[in-house]
C-alpha cells in the first residue's frame, strides 16, 4: 500500500468533452482517467438572468494524480475545458490518503 | 520609554485562552471515502467483499476508462466499462480494507483495478454519523 503524495482530481464538463479534458491531462503527465456521466443542475432563475444556457448533461472526469503535476493539469484542464471554453468544465483536486492497485511507472530509458 | 512600549506590546497580545476540559472520552473514529474502480462485471463482487470492513453505506456508479485503447490492445483487455464505488469507511478499517482489496486486485482474474482513500472532514447528524461508522454499541 502507498502512502505517496497523490491527489484525485475531478473535472465536469459538458458531455462529449471528457476527451479534450482527458488529453490535456495526459500531455502533462496523467496516465489514465475514470469517466462518469452525470446531469448537472443549474438555478433556471441565473440562467435566465445571465441569459446563458447550461448543458444538463455532464462528465465527471475522475484522475488520479502525483500531487507535483496536480498544478499543471489544473491549468492545462482550465485552459482546455475551462468554463470559457464550449467544454464549460470545472475541475477541482481533493487529497489523497492512501494508494492501491496502481501499477509502477515505464522506467524511461536515456536517451542517446 | 523602551520599557512603556514593551508594556503596550504587551497588554495588546492576545491571551491564549485555555482550552476547556469537555470529557475525558476518545475522539470517535474519523470517517474517510473509498473509491474503488473496477471493471464493471467485478462490481458486485467487491461490493460484496467491501461490505465486510463494517461498511454501511455504498453508491456504485457506471463509468468509463480512458486509458490508451492500442495500449490495452496489446493486453489483451479491450473491456472499458468500468464500475466507480464510492464508500463510507471508518479509518480505523482503511488499512486492513485496503490491504485486502490490494490483493484481490493481483488474485481474482479481470478484477484488477484502483483504490483510494479521501478524507472526510465533517458530517452532520449523530445517526447519520453512526450509521456510517457502524457504530453499535449500545443498540440491542
Amino acid at each position: 500500500m502507498k502512502k505517496t503524495k497523490h491527489e484525485v482530481i475531478f473535472c465536469i464538463v459538458n458531455a462529449g468533452f471528457s476527451e479534450t479534458a482527458m488529453d490535456a491531462a495526459k500531455e502533462i503527465g496523467a496516465r489514465g482517467g475514470t469517466v462518469i456521466h452525470a446531469r448537472g443542475t443549474a438555478n433556471q432563475e441565473a440562467e435566465k438572468l445571465f441569459n446563458i444556457t447550461i448543458e444538463p448533461d455532464k462528465e465527471i472526469v475522475m484522475i488520479l494524480v502525483p500531487a507535483e503535476i496536480r498544478d499543471n493539469i489544473l491549468h492545462a484542464l482550465y485552459h482546455e475545458v475551462g468554463l470559457d471554453t464550449p467544454g464549460q468544465g470545472i475541475a477541482f483536486a481533493m487529497p489523497v490518503d492512501r494508494v492501491v492497485g496502481l501499477s509502477e511507472p515505464p522506467v524511461k530509458k536515456p536517451t542517446e | 520609554m523602551a520599557n512603556e512600549t514593551e508594556k503596550s506590546r504587551r497588554v495588546s497580545r492576545p491571551r491564549r485562552v485555555p482550552r476547556p476540559q469537555t470529557s475525558n472520552e476518545p475522539m470517535p473514529p474519523k470517517l474517510k471515502i473509498l473509491i474503488t474502480v473496477v471493471n464493471r462485471n467485478k462490481a458486485e463482487v467487491y461490493l460484496a467483499l467491501l461490505q465486510s470492513f463494517e461498511i454501511n453505506m455504498q453508491l456504485a456508479m457506471a463509468a468509463e476508462g480512458t486509458a490508451d485503447t492500442t495500449m490495452l490492445n496489446y493486453l489483451g483487455l479491450t473491456d472499458r466499462d468500468k464500475a466507480v464505488i464510492f464508500s463510507v469507511i471508518r479509518e480505523d478499517k482503511e488499512e486492513a480494507a485496503l490491504r485486502y482489496l490490494d490483493e484481490k486486485f493481483r488474485t481474482i482474474k479481470n478484477g484488477k483495478g484502483i483504490a483510494f482513500t479521501v478524507p472526510m472532514t465533517g458530517v452532520i447528524g449523530v445517526a447519520i454519523y453512526q450509521f456510517l461508522s457502524n457504530h453499535t454499541e449500545g443498540r440491542g
